[in-house]
């Protein structure tokens, strides 16, 4: 089996993938008790009489039956749209739109640099394996990894924001005066200046978990006998390092870093709750807390399921094309 | 004159509890063209020697002491970066325990032969490397063209070939074999054991085969030491060394191979388990094992005496 058949079959799963995603989500919110329009009409108190909620339900096709709402689901799905917000009346896919993006700024940047220090960590403390700096390493992860994050969080604040007022406690951007236009490097900083806290906050929570699986998956590949091999060839230990040790040791971690990245777009919650971040976190936790926003919620679910289908999808495409044994296996 | 000259050669490791005294006091030499077989149980050893002579033991192992004079330069000495130009794949090269993982699952056999040329003799075009390669291949008896392949895509007989051929990549005088032919089927066994010695015989290579199984060395090497614990207790020619083993140890590893031509009986084995190698018997390490102890042996270490002509053993006995 060559590389072509091996994407086209990646490819299969993914769409297969795809619709059970979109079957599950429909399900969960069909067996929802109460329907949105039922919410709606709630919200109302009363204000509104049986034939009205009648002639909303039949607007929204929710007394179709099941089958045909479902069908109806699917291609909406598939086709990215989303409808529109019960209050507002705005398309929800506008409503994400800010909140995905500085979900993006925030969760990239503390994704990739977590990412970039723990490996580079993790590398150095399987090669000092045993050493000091393994030690403290290895010990400091774990005590960064298992505190939970708003905790963390509230010592960042605590230090950062309140004792030493480097930064602002929360928020996404200032309260720039009514008409004031800040130049976009002004704009740039103001916004630099309120990532650095939750950015921090996630960036000691995760780069433990960085340091310890790039720290074992390296472990594991630097005693086979390819790596003897590799050093009695006469290579240097650099060499050594990263081209026989690394690129093995990398395949576990490829998943990883594809799976972070997906989980990227459905925000931090917690952490993003506590500094009051306007992001998919909060948004999600907006939708659910005080009322339910079920349409939101639906297109929050699916985007982020989808996002990890294609994370998995590309993880899977850098496994055939840096590993020759599952191109062929 | 000779090839390898390794004298009083010692290694520990270090581990938080101590120092694991893994080889202690090895002397021995090869010729060029010349067999040697490194037998003795598991952990004995052998491998550390394997390792020490290339210097790539990892990083809590040390040599200690000793001198590992190729061609009257000390390898112990020497730099890191002299040891990757002068030394490793050089003039000595390794291959390993069936080679199931001994080449890099995810480059082609090829390229990674191909490495090791161009490492060692800059200037030769990848064009020129991969010509060697496929000559390479057909002396250990390997289509060419299989080269382009995985590792994954060999058979285990043919992985061990291809390794051989990387091995010989850079013309080394001394092939350290670890364990050739563990893991591979008798059949298989035998014609990776035969291609080493017609290599052996063509190249004029010395070879030096580690192992634990007798009959392989007894077929394939024209010298043998015996370790124990990390010692040399008997080393001379294969012939003699079988005919007339002087150390009870070499007597019991010998006893404790059945013979297909002689009448049935027990299998004989050494009562007991070799020492902790962090706190190894002052005198002979084989002492609390032996049936010939005597006082002297669990006192002083006894040292390599030459017993008869190229016929050296470690043993208080043979002092008498």
């Amino acid at each position: 089996m060559g590389l072509r058949a091996y994407v086209a079959r990646r490819i299969v799963y993914s769409i297969i993938l795809i619709w059970a995603v979109i079957t599950i989500n429909f399900l969960i919110f069909s067996m929802l008790p109460g329907d949105p329009i039922a919410q709606y009409v709630a919200s109302l108190k009363g204000r509104i009489d049986k034939e009205r909620y009648e002639q909303l339900r039949h607007d929204f096709g929710l007394d179709q039956p099941l089958h045909v709402r479902y069908l109806h689901s699917l291609i909406s799905l598939l086709t990215f749209n989303f409808g529109r917000e019960a209050g507002s009346g705005e398309p929800v896919l506008n409503v994400m739109r800010e909140p995905m993006l500085n979900t993006i700024i925030l969760m990239g940047t503390a994704e990739v640099l977590s990412i970039i220090v723990g490996i580079l960590l993790g590398v150095i403390a399987a090669y000092k394996r045993d050493g000091i700096i393994d030690t403290v390493l290895t010990t400091g992860s774990l005590v960064t990894y298992s505190v939970p994050i708003f905790f963390v969080g509230w010592i960042v604040i605590l230090i950062f924001a309140i004792q030493l007022h480097w930064f602002p406690a929360g928020g996404w951007i200032p309260d720039w005066p009514r008409g004031y236009v800040p130049t976009s490097f002004e704009y740039v900083l103001a916004r630099l200046r309120y990532i650095v806290l939750p950015t921090f906050t996630l960036f000691l929570f995760t780069v433990g978990g960085w340091i310890l699986l790039t720290r074992a998956c390296v472990l594991e590949t630097i005693n086979e006998d390819y790596v003897v091999t590799a050093r009695a060839k006469g290579l240097k230990e650099r060499t050594v390092l990263y081209k026989h040790v690394l690129k093995n040791a990398s395949l576990p971690l490829i998943t990883s870093v594809a799976l972070a990245f997906a989980s990227l777009v459905g925000g931090a919650i917690i952490t993003e709750t506590l500094f009051s971040y306007n992001g998919m976190g909060l948004l999600t936790w907006h939708a659910i807390y005080p009322v339910p926003n079920l349409p939101l919620l639906q297109a929050i679910f699916y985007i982020s399921a989808l996002l990890v289908i294609i994370a998995n999808f590309i993880a899977d495409l850098l496994y055939g094309i840096i590993d020759p044994r599952i191109r062929y296996g | 004159m000779t090839l390898l000259s390794v004298q009083n050669l010692t290694t520990y490791y270090q581990i938080r509890r101590g120092f694991v005294r893994a080889v202690e006091d090895v002397s021995f030499s090869l010729e060029r063209g010349e067999a040697m077989g490194l037998a003795g149980e598991s952990g004995c050893g052998k491998t550390t020697v394997a390792l020490s002579l290339l210097k790539i033991l990892p990083p809590n192992g040390k040599i200690v002491r000793g001198k590992i004079l190729l061609n009257d330069l000390d390898v112990v000495k020497l730099s890191e970066s002299e040891l990757r130009e002068k030394i490793r794949w050089k003039a000595i090269s390794l291959i390993f325990q069936g080679a199931m993982n001994a080449m890099n699952p995810m480059y082609k056999v090829e390229d990674q032969i191909v490495e090791a040329i161009r490492l060692h003799e800059k200037g030769v075009t990848k064009k020129e490397a991969k010509d060697r390669v496929a000559k390479l291949f057909e002396m250990v008896g390997l289509e060419p063209e299989r080269a382009k392949g995985y590792p994954h895509e060999f058979s285990g007989g043919m992985r061990q070939r291809a390794m051989i051929a990387m091995a010989l990549a850079c013309n080394p005088s001394i092939l350290i074999a670890d364990e050739p032919s563990t893991a591979l089927d008798v059949i298989v066994q035998a014609q990776v054991l035969k291609l080493l010695d017609e290599l052996k015989r063509k190249l004029n290579l010395a070879i030096i085969m580690i192992s634990h199984d007798l009959s392989i060395i007894s077929e394939t090497c024209d010298k043998l030491a015996i370790m124990y614990a990390g010692r040399i207790v008997e080393v001379g020619d294969v012939l003699s060394v079988f005919k007339k083993p002087l150390h009870p140890y070499t007597q019991g590893l010998i006893a404790a191979f059945p013979s297909i031509y002689a009448p049935k009986q027990e299998m004989s084995a050494i009562p007991g388990s070799p020492p902790n190698l962090l706190n190894p018997p002052k005198g002979c390490r084989f002492a609390p094992r032996c049936n010939y102890s005597m006082d002297i042996c669990l006192k002083e270490s006894p040292s390599l005496i030459e017993a008869d002509k190229n016929h050296f053993v470690a043993c208080h006995l043979v002092h008498k």
